[in-house]
Parts: structure tokens; C-alpha cells; sequence
């Protein structure tokens, strides 16, 4: 996941186009514009938990609805463009408290642990009334900035594609430190992780924390867009989806993310334009739920690498970040191998 | 007396989940796939019933016909999606049978619709009076058969030619294809069963509380509850339904009404919501802090 000086540029250039589109365009380009902004952010979020720590999670639903209901919540008390922080800062904490467990159990049985998280927070929402409001939902006013309310549509297209854009550029960045590294030499093996003396758990509890903490944003402007934080929206369904999502993209690429994102968010969309045909509602969600289904199978199934190796496979330039990844991997670990081997025969 | 009556209604709900969570465990021990789908399959087996009951076949032939054409489907399943994913990676086995999940209910929506249906009477109507306790036939059909069914594969999986051969590919698939056994038709067969098991489930849960898309929820909420039994344990399996059932009516009957009037009692919280889906959860946090491999699990089961 090397971030050059080019890709910076090209995702700044790319950033800027698609902000301003979103400011000149008609309310229904700006509506998808911020729906994929928003999705990319959890996307990029999940990437980095699943893709590049390797620690599989369920619970990621659920933490963009606690990022929601503490950004609602804050905003709601007045703390303007703070309650987006805040809502980082809750999703990073509770995102913390969902990965206490892979610090003893790794693989399926953490993945059964955060599916227990997700379980038990979507209810958290439902019953604790007095903050979440319950099953009825929190109405959420607009998220106001500079002491003045953000009411359309085009202006949080504009804010949703420049925080993603510096999400992305903070999680690329974040890639190229130790602590990148270390992410991923703990993906390959924890063994190998702790024989170059990496803290295996500090590690993972770092992955958690910047994760929950992107999770966290991306459901605090889910809040403030959909102006309501309502238990159903964060179900396991939205978990479900955000994974789909990396998978579509590219597991362990942050531009197949952002590409997952955009395919997944858009997909229902044109569903349902085709859909208009159709004589029912419920045959028209039907039918999505059924494309979505398909297209997760499809894509685990023909192109398990994502749209990202599909690409490149079509001769299209871009960043081949699976690849890079792996090499960087397995270059990791065999240093790492050898490191340990070495360690062996002197003791 | 409540708690005799709420012991009867869990025993008979655990028994069907017990059918159901049998399937997960048998999968889980012979390719080592966590089927998520598992809750679909039992829907799917229920409207699959509930269509041939409607075409006028007789209750008999429409169970076994429904249970014949789910273990069709589950033999599909890993055929066609499942055995190509052999070195796949774990997180992208779990999202293809949570896109199974998915797609079958979607599929069901589109031909039944979202309402829940009046499931057809197939056990006679009534109760009988036990020491003051009703129990309808309803829950008393669902128990035998599904008791009988689980014993019977129990006892299949012990001691027939079949079953012995299902044992060792799931205890040693390299050791099963050296002696000759033709590992991945064993893996189909378990699927075809496991589907079979779930379909039946799901009959009889619409039987119970009648039919609609949330029976596949049972696969998820009872998923935890069979980690506690452990993943790799048959016999833990049907404690762990059993367990499921009782704790369910337990939280449903007890728990819930005394929590909820506390709660209102300090606190404007009015009411609980669905507590019983959520308590397995929290048993299963405890217990794979505690134990991760289960009660019967062994030792080391997927632990890294």
C-alpha cells in the first residue's frame, strides 16, 4: 500500500472534481455522492481491521451506529464540527472494547465474538431509551460548522468527499509506518509478529482503535446526512454490507475500498430504477436483496481478489495494491522467518 | 408451575433447534465451514412444505418430499459454491454463506411475500392436561419427531458403514482419502443431511409459531449458544439447542416481565425488547472467555 507522491495527487485531483460535482450538481448527484463518501469511510475502516490486520469482524455495523448516536447525540447538545470528532472518539473506544477478545481467541472464534458485539450493541440501541431514543429513532439536527447550520445537500457532499479524502490519505500514511507494517506481519503470522518482538496485542488493539475511529466518522455523517439514528440501520445487515463491499473491492486495498463502496451504494440504486417495472415494492427489494446475494458469491467465487484484480487483469493501469501488499507480506515474513530461524539455532 | 410449563414449551422449541444446530456442528466437523446459512436452509425447508401441503399432498409425503428436495439443494450448494472454495480464506467462506443467507431469503420474499402465513395443521388439533399443565399436540409432535430424528442420526452417524466414513473424513480427510474414502462426496453427503435436518427444523418451528422469513434468524441466535456446546460436537450440539429452547422460554417468561418492571421502576426504560435473542450472546462472551474450545470441544478447535 505504497502511497506516492503521485497517488496523493491523483486522489487530491480526483477529490477536488468530485467535491465540486457535488456542489454544482442537482440534489439526487449530491444524495450519491455522500452515500458513497460515507460508505467508502467504513469501507476503508473495515479494510483496515480485515484486509491489512487480518482480525475477521462482524461487528462493524454496529460501531457506525454508535459513531451515529454519539454524533447525533453531541450535535444535538451543540458541539458542532466537534460531535463529528466525537464520534470518532466513541467509535474508537467501543471499537476497543469489541477487540478485547482477539487479544485470546484468533480466526473464527473472534469472528463469533464480534458477531456477539453486533448482537448486543443494535440492542443496546433499541432498549436504552433515554439516549438513543429507542425503536423510534433520534431526529438529529444538521450538523452546524462555524456556528452555522450544513442543511443541503450539495455542502455535505462537499464535506463527505474531503473527509474521505483525508481519511484515506491518513490510513495510506498510517500503511507506510511501523505500525503499518506491523499490521500486516501480524496478518501473515502472530508467531512471526512476536519473533521480531512486535506487541501482537498492542498491535491489534492499535488496528481496533484507528478502525473504530473511521467506523465511528463515517456513522457520525451517516447521522447528520439521514438527520436520524434509527437501531434498524445498523444491524447486522450494514455489517454484512460493508464486508461485501471490501470483498467487491479488494480485500487489503484502500482504492478497492473506495471502488467496493462505490459499486455496493450504487448497485440498488440502478436496482431500482430497473425495478420500476416491476409491479410490487416488496418484489423490487426482493430482487435487490437477491442481486446482492448473488453478487457476493459471484465475486468470492470468480474474482476473489475484488474489482481491483479485475482491473489490473484487464490491462488497466492502477494501483495494484493487492499485489504490493503481498510482496510486501511475504517479504516481511520471510525476513521474519529468517529472523526466527536465526534466533533458533543461536539458542 | 410456570417453571414446569416453561421447561415443557423450551425442551420442545430446543428439540427442533437441536435438528438444526445438528446440521452446523456436522458441516463445521467435516469441511470446516461455518454455515450461516444454516437458518435459511430451515426456512427455505418450511416454505418448501408449506408449498407442496398447498399442492394437496398428504402431510407424510409433503415432510418427506420437502426434506428430499432440501437435502437436493444443500448437495447443490457445495457443489456448486462450496467445494470451489476449498483454500479460501475464512472470511470469504463465512461472506459466501452470509450471501446465501441473503439470497434465499430474498428469493422467498419474492414468491411468498413478507407477511407471516398460517402454517397448515399437520399434527391433529388439541392439548392434553398434564398435572395442570396444557401441552398442545403441536409441541408434542415437534418433540417426538424431531427427538426421534436426532437420535436416528446420532445412531447413523455411530454405527452405519456411512456414518463411520462421514467420521473419518470429518477426523482426518488426508487419512480418509488414503484408505480410499472419497472425501469430497462424503462433505456433499453432509451438507444433503445437514439441509435435510434444517428443512424438517424449520417445518416444525412453522408448525409452532407459524411461517414466515425470521425463521432463518434461528441460524444466527443459535449460533452462539453451539459455540458454547463446541463448534465440533455433535453431542454438544443437541445439549446446546436444548439449552437454547429452555433458556428462551425462561427469558421470555421470567426474565423479561420481572427486568421490565424494574427497569420501570427506576428508569423510564419501558420495555426490553427482544432480551431472548441477545442472552445467548451474552453467555457466549463469557464462555469463550472462559472456555473457548466449549463444554465438549476439544481442546485446540480453530482456536488459531
Amino acid at each position: 500500500m505504497q502511497m506516492t507522491m503521485r497517488s496523493f495527487f491523483i486522489g487530491l485531483a480526483l477529490a477536488i472534481v468530485f467535491a465540486l460535482i457535488g456542489y454544482e450538481a442537482n440534489r439526487f448527484v449530491a444524495y450519491m455522492i455522500y452515500a458513497v463518501a460515507i460508505s467508502a469511510i467504513g469501507a476503508l475502516s473495515l479494510n483496515l481491521l480485515i484486509g491489512f490486520c487480518g482480525q475477521i469482524t462482524f461487528a462493524q455495523g454496529a460501531l457506525v451506529g454508535v459513531g451515529a448516536y454519539a454524533g447525533g447525540i453531541l450535535g444535538n447538545a451543540g458541539w458542532g464540527g466537534l460531535s463529528l470528532l466525537g464520534a470518532g472518539v466513541f467509535g474508537a473506544l467501543v471499537s476497543m472494547l469489541v477487540g478485547l477478545p482477539a487479544l485470546r481467541l484468533r480466526g473464527l472464534y473472534f469472528a463469533i465474538s464480534t458477531l456477539a458485539a453486533q448482537f448486543i450493541l443494535s440492542y443496546l440501541f433499541k432498549i436504552l431509551q433515554p439516549l438513543t431514543n429507542g425503536v423510534s429513532g433520534l431526529v438529529i439536527k444538521p450538523l452546524s460548522l462555524f456556528g452555522r447550520p450544513v442543511a443541503s445537500d450539495q455542502e455535505y457532499a462537499v464535506i463527505c468527499v474531503a473527509l474521505l479524502f483525508l481519511s484515506w490519505a491518513f490510513i495510506a500514511r498510517v500503511m507506510q509506518t511501523n505500525v503499518g507494517r506491523a499490521f500486516l506481519v501480524v496478518r501473515e503470522s502472530e508467531l512471526v509478529a512476536r519473533g521480531m518482538g512486535i506487541d501482537v496485542s498492542q498491535t491489534k488493539l492499535k488496528a481496533f482503535l484507528l478502525s473504530g475511529f473511521f467506523a465511528g466518522l463515517c456513522g457520525g455523517l451517516f447521522a447528520f446526512t439521514s438527520r436520524l439514528a434509527n437501531p434498524e440501520a445498523f444491524e447486522i445487515g450494514l455489517s454484512v454490507d460493508q464486508t461485501a463491499m471490501i470483498i467487491v473491492g479488494g480485500l487489503g486495498s484502500l482504492t478497492g475500498s473506495i471502488v467496493g463502496a462505490a459499486f455496493v451504494t450504487l448497485l440498488p440504486e440502478a436496482i431500482e430504477r430497473l425495478g420500476e417495472l416491476l409491479p410490487s415494492a416488496d418484489l423490487v427489494s426482493a430482487f435487490r436483496e437477491m442481486a446482492f446475494g448473488i453478487l457476493i458469491v459471484l465475486f468470492l467465487l470468480l474474482e476473489p481478489r475484488g474489482l481491483v484484480a479485475l482491473a489490473r487483469r484487464f490491462g488497466m493501469r492502477g494501483e495494484s495494491a493487492s499485489s504490493v501488499t503481498a510482496r510486501l507480506g511475504t517479504g516481511v515474513v520471510q525476513s521474519g522467518v529468517a529472523v526466527s530461524a536465526q534466533n533458533r539455532r543461536e539458542a | 408451575m410456570l417453571a414446569l410449563q416453561l421447561t415443557i414449551a423450551g425442551v420442545a422449541t430446543g428439540s427442533v433447534y437441536a435438528l438444526i444446530a445438528l446440521g452446523i456442528v456436522l458441516i463445521y466437523k467435516c469441511s470446516g465451514v461455518v454455515n450461516f446459512a444454516q437458518g435459511a436452509y430451515a426456512m427455505l425447508g418450511a416454505y418448501i412444505t408449506y408449498f407442496l401441503l398447498h399442492l394437496g399432498l398428504p402431510s407424510i409425503v409433503a415432510v418427506l418430499a420437502g426434506m428430499a428436495l432440501m437435502a437436493l439443494a444443500g448437495m447443490i450448494t457445495e457443489r456448486l459454491i462450496l467445494r470451489r472454495m476449498l483454500k479460501a480464506p475464512i472470511v470469504s467462506v463465512m461472506m459466501v454463506t452470509l450471501g446465501l443467507l441473503i439470497f434465499l431469503r430474498a428469493v422467498c420474499l419474492a414468491i411468498w411475500g413478507p407477511d407471516q402465513i398460517a402454517f397448515p395443521q399437520i399434527f391433529p388439533s388439541g392439548a392434553i392436561d398434564f398435572a395442570g399443565i396444557f401441552i398442545t399436540y403441536n409441541y408434542i409432535a415437534a418433540f417426538a419427531l424431531a427427538s426421534i430424528l436426532n437420535v436416528g442420526f446420532l445412531c447413523f452417524y455411530r454405527f452405519t458403514s456411512l456414518g463411520l466414513m462421514q467420521r473419518c473424513a470429518a477426523d482426518n480427510s488426508r487419512a480418509a482419502l488414503a484408505i480410499g474414502i472419497h472425501v469430497s462426496n462424503q462433505v456433499s453427503i453432509a451438507w444433503a443431511a445437514s439441509a435435510a435436518l434444517a428443512g424438517l427444523g424449520g417445518t416444525l418451528l412453522a408448525t409452532l409459531g407459524g411461517l414466515s422469513l425470521n425463521i432463518s434468524d434461528i441460524g444466527l441466535i443459535a449460533f452462539p449458544v453451539i459455540v458454547v456446546g463446541g463448534l465440533d460436537s455433535l453431542a454438544g450440539a443437541l445439549i446446546a439447542g436444548f439449552l437454547l429452547g429452555i433458556l428462551e422460554a425462561f427469558t421470555e417468561g421470567i426474565l423479561t416481565p420481572n427486568l421490565e418492571e424494574f427497569l420501570r421502576s427506576v428508569s423510564s426504560i419501558q420495555s426490553v425488547g427482544a432480551l431472548q435473542q441477545v442472552i445467548p450472546y451474552a453467555l457466549l462472551v463469557l464462555m469463550l472467555l472462559l472456555r473457548p474450545q466449549g463444554i465438549f470441544g476439544r481442546r485446540g478447535t480453530e482456536r488459531v
